[in-house]
């Protein structure tokens, strides 16, 4: 799948199955928004998915998803599933990339690659639910194996990486230095680069007076910090999704009218 | 392919390759060993003492307590300890320390930990260039970056330098716990001895690896607890 955002349009220049874009909406403020839907209904083994995003200088681009990325369990003699996402973003452009939890199922094994790159004063809203599996059908970090790897760079500057291999039959996540008691992991990642440090620390203590307000220790907890530069990032550790996205759709607020001092249009869907 | 992660157990399998392990390290030699056991002393003077990575936080809940130091420290050594092994690494080896550096403060999230870490490293490497009358390294460093390019510096084996490292930074970590908690000296030094396959772990570490989010919350969050002890 490859799609480009200009300031006055929207193009799919490619897209195989089992991905599909229907069609662009245009949203006040937002520029276009885009649902990426996946036909299958999830990431079979073997899958490898590629995902491009061009958001050109002075676009705007918010993308989410019609639904929550299941990772389907592994088959024998199949590889483990791939999805790799790369985004540009353009001098002064802007991308809200929201999608829906990822839900790996018992058994899966995957890899999801991140990487997003941030032109001259170019912003980012970007958040992500790891959830534990299908707790409905018993599953609880019953995975095999999952790799993320997330790069963001402001200009040519690391501002976010991470590298997380987590396997839970080997390294129990219920351990404190990793999840504690907790199941659902979130992160909302705002960068804008060249932004003075000083707003960022601002910004982190408006986000962490949120945080202590829907902090409830065994039931959830959220900080935010400010990055070494460029941005900032909330975190959470939650023992149910039900009340995560609401939290998440919180703070994206606050943190889009500090940072471009225009509220937050939510995707076309309800959380 | 996934990166193979070298396992961490603490059996008699284990303890073995361990055995292996030592018999093939790099020898060391006399005055190396001396220059590695004073710049890994927790007494050494570059301002550890007041930072406790998000420890504080989880103490002060009543999450880390007495009884389970042990079990919390062995799995950060799987996680913070094998990412700062494998800079420490990358560092000995020549490295490009100012890339490494930038690319360490990108994965380190939460910013009184980032700091205490650039703080540590300042201080370490302002220290290690007046013991050697000699501008060895450049003070804007992380605390293991600047920690693996000193052992390279002074022609200490890289093995040694990164053992060293995580055990200095776990004893750091232990000694904040006794600050914290009713954790007696026997039972602190019971823990770093018990803990010394879980450091051979994790020294083996040459993947930048790191899951860690309840301490890094434990970070972010520090700043909030109403009294402080540590800076971190």
């Amino acid at each position: 799948m490859s799609l480009c955002f200009e300031r006055d349009r929207f193009r799919v220049k490619r897209q195989d199955p089992p991905w599909k874009v229907v069609r662009a909406f245009r949203q006040p403020g937002v520029g276009a928004l885009v649902h990426l839907n996946n036909l299958s209904g999830g990431v079979l083994a073997g899958d490898r998915l590629a995902l491009e995003v061009e958001v050109g200088a002075g676009a705007a681009a918010q993308i989410t998803t019609t639904g929550a990325t299941r990772l389907y369990r592994h088959r024998m003699g199949a590889g483990d599933s791939e999805q790799s996402a790369r985004f540009s973003v353009g001098d002064g452009a802007l991308l809200e990339y929201l999608p829906d939890a990822v839900i790996p199922y018992a058994g899966s094994r995957h890899q999801q690659r991140t990487e997003i790159r941030l032109g001259r004063g170019a912003t980012l809203f970007w958040w992500e639910v790891l959830a534990p599996g299908r707790l409905a059908a018993g599953e609880r970090f019953a995975y095999e194996r999952l790799h993320i790897q997330t790069e963001v760079y402001a200009g040519t500057r690391p501002v976010l990486r991470e590298d997380f291999l987590l396997e839970p039959k080997q390294r129990a996540l219920a351990a404190a230095a990793r999840m504690s008691e907790y199941s659902h992991l979130a992160s909302l990642c705002v960068v804008q680069e060249g932004r003075p440090p000083a707003s960022w620390r601002m910004l982190e203590d408006r986000l962490n007076e949120i945080a202590r307000e829907r902090t409830l220790p065994g039931q959830a907890v959220w900080g935010a910090s400010a990055l070494a530069s460029d941005g900032v990032v909330v975190r959470g550790l939650t023992i149910s999704g039900r009340l995560l996205h609401e939290t998440l759709v919180q703070f994206w607020r606050v943190a889009r009218k500090a940072v471009t001092g225009e509220d937050a249009v939510l995707p076309r869907k309800i959380y | 392919m996934p990166p193979e992660r070298k396992e961490n157990r603490n059996d008699a399998e284990t303890h073995d390759a361990e055995l292996v392990s030592c018999a093939v390290m790099t020898p060391i030699g006399e005055i190396a060993l001396l220059r590695l056991l004073h710049l890994a002393d927790s007494a050494i003077p570059i301002g550890g003492t007041p930072h406790s990575f998000g420890l504080e936080t989880l103490a002060d809940e009543g999450t880390l307590i007495p009884g389970n130091v042990e079990t919390f420290l062995a799995a950060y050594l799987e996680e913070t300890g094998a990412l700062e092994a494998a800079f420490v690494r990358r560092s000995w080896n020549g490295n490009d320390l100012r890339e490494l550096s930038d690319e360490l403060n990108a994965r380190k999230p939460a910013r009184e930990s980032r700091e205490a870490s650039l703080k540590l490293g300042r201080r370490f490497s302002e220290l290690v260039n007046q013991l050697t009358g000699m501008p060895l390294l450049q003070t804007d460093l992380h605390y293991c970056v600047a920690f693996g390019a000193a052992g390279a510096s002074l022609e200490i084996p890289e093995d040694a330098v990164v053992l060293a490292y995580l055990n200095q930074s776990i004893m750091g970590l232990v000694s904040a716990c006794q600050r914290l908690m009713p954790l007696g000296q026997l039972a602190a030094s019971r823990i770093l001895w018990n803990l010394k396959p879980a450091i051979a772990g994790a020294s083996l570490s040459e993947e930048a690896l790191c899951f860690s989010p309840y301490l890094e919350l434990a970070s972010m969050r520090h700043g909030s607890l109403e009294t402080r002890l540590f800076i971190s």
